[in-house]
């Protein structure tokens, strides 16, 4: 029962992203989505934590580990880099 | 005289004008010059595409039981970013532990990603696996609101941490809920037979390569935001595969496992505050099999081998208070419970209160103060090995980089 229900919704969302679009994510600030996905696991952190190149380096990681979407990534280190 | 006068102050004053002009333009091209070196001084240390950014976390304490009072080592987890490209990541972390008067030096992932599309990340390597929210979100020191680990979760743990192998992940929007996937493969757990030691039969160990069979674990976890904020995250992660070694009588064994969790975050402006409630329930199902006894190796003995824990968290912290000192406090706590099969040499039935109080010096550094009680019965994997009720105390420091 678990795995068919796991299963069918990872098909669902399989087949979702390879159609994807960031409907939600495109109606968000930077900022928005900075607040809202780093703080679901730490603090939000503050822009002066990193220059511009290091922002690059730590966000592309988050993407990864935190399941980011390109758009969503992109915006939160934009916010980052003009907010340091 | 005069006229002659007039015309020759005029040349002069053109003279000096012209010179002055000259000298600007001189000292403006000199000046665009400088421009183009500082320009090329900066084009110099620009970073290049491929970069590298070291994090990690170290803590250490003082721990307090009725047994000893103790300041403890920690760990130092120092963490390497490499970014190769727009698409291509590397991170490895190491832990650097003071244990019993050794240190000692451990990988905890090593692994390279990269973005196929705006969606879909391929991993390889050794990975946190994406099992429960615990493990793969919230166990390092300075993200963690107590000094230890819920029931159940950890290195010595019932459910899996790490392992090696290939991983899809990323996240994508069903309309407007978000949703994030993994999928992968791993080596998977290794059942313990008991033939070395007898207490150990029937338990299932992580992290351990090469294999000890030719099938492979596969596993996943789906999650889901339901709210538009994505304050609310629930999510559900299985795991199947064989665990027996290869051509021993335990080679048909498979695992099953299987964990809910989900996380709210949420900014309370009535209370000023950001609310935090996480929590996760996971079982582990092992086929049923006999094993050595404890007391006579030679004798077998069966259980139905099926383990469960879970925890839920709770911690407030009053953010938007005036007050620096009041805002930057954090009050945190939680319960978990951990089942081991009944019969079972490793059998335990634990529960685990924890209360906390945090000081945040910033976003990723803080210093904990909490009390903790264990009770139930112990067995493997759980916390007092003696069993019965047990008090702690800590305080404990903690550091993001």
């Amino acid at each position: 029962m678990i795995t068919g229900l796991f299963l069918l919704a990872l098909v669902a969302i399989a087949t979702n992203a390879c159609t994807t679009t960031n409907s939600l994510a495109d109606t968000k600030s930077g900022a928005q989505l900075w607040g809202e996905n780093c703080l679901r696991c730490h603090n939000s952190p503050s822009p002066e934590t990193f220059s511009d190149a290091e922002w690059d380096v730590a966000v592309m990681h988050m993407q990864v580990r935190a399941n980011l979407t390109t758009t969503e990534a992109t915006k939160i280190a934009d916010f980052l880099k003009t907010a340091n | 005289m005069k006229y002659q006068l007039n015309i020759f102050t005029l040349a002069l004053a053109l003279f000096i004008c012209n010179v002055a002009l000259a000298q600007d333009d001189q000292n403006t091209q000199q000046g665009y010059s400088l421009t183009d070196q500082q320009s090329a001084a900066i084009d110099y240390l620009k970073p290049g595409k491929s970069r590298f950014l070291l994090r990690g976390y170290a803590h250490s304490g003082l721990e307090m039981t009725s047994e000893e009072t103790s300041f403890v080592g920690g760990a130092f987890n120092p963490l390497f970013v490499f970014r190769q490209s727009d698409r291509l990541l590397f991170e490895g972390e190491l832990e650097i532990e003071l244990e019993g008067g050794e240190t000692h030096l451990g990988l905890e992932y090593a692994n390279m990603s990269y973005l196929l599309s705006d969606a879909v990340t391929v991993r390889a390597g050794k990975f946190l696996l994406p099992f429960g929210t615990y493990v793969p979100n919230l166990h390092p020191a300075w993200i963690n609101k107590f000094p230890t680990n819920p029931l159940g979760a950890g290195h010595d743990g019932i459910l899996p941490s790490a392992d090696i192998g290939i991983e899809l992940r990323g996240a994508s929007y069903l309309g407007n809920i978000k949703t994030n996937y993994s999928i992968y493969a791993v080596n998977g757990p290794q059942l313990n037979d008991g033939s070395v030691e007898a207490e150990e039969g029937g338990v299932l160990h992580y992290d351990i390569a090469p294999d000890n069979n030719k099938g492979k674990s596969f596993g996943g976890r789906i999650g889901f935001f339901p709210m538009n904020n994505s304050a609310l995250e629930v999510g559900i992660s299985g795991l199947y595969g064989k665990v027996g070694n290869k051509e021993g009588d335990y080679e048909d064994i498979a695992a099953f496992l299987y964990a809910f969790d989900m996380s709210y975050v949420q900014r309370l402006s009535s209370l000023r505050s950001v609310v935090d409630i996480k929590a996760q329930y996971a079982a582990a199902n092992v086929d049923e099999a006999a094993f050595p006894e404890e007391d006579d190796p030679s004798e077998l003995h069966s259980f139905d081998n099926s383990s469960s824990t879970w925890f839920a968290q709770l911690s407030i912290r009053p953010a938007f208070v005036s007050s620096k000192l009041v805002q930057n406090l954090e009050l945190a706590t939680r319960y978990s419970s951990i089942e081991t099969p009944e019969g079972a040499p490793w059998e335990a039935n634990q529960q685990q209160w924890e209360v906390g109080l945090n000081y945040w010096f910033d976003w990723r550094t803080l210093v904990k103060v909490s009390y903790r009680t264990v009770s139930g019965e112990a067995g493997g994997h759980s916390e007092n090995e003696e069993g019965g009720s047990e008090d702690s105390f800590f305080i404990h420091w903690a550091i993001g980089f």
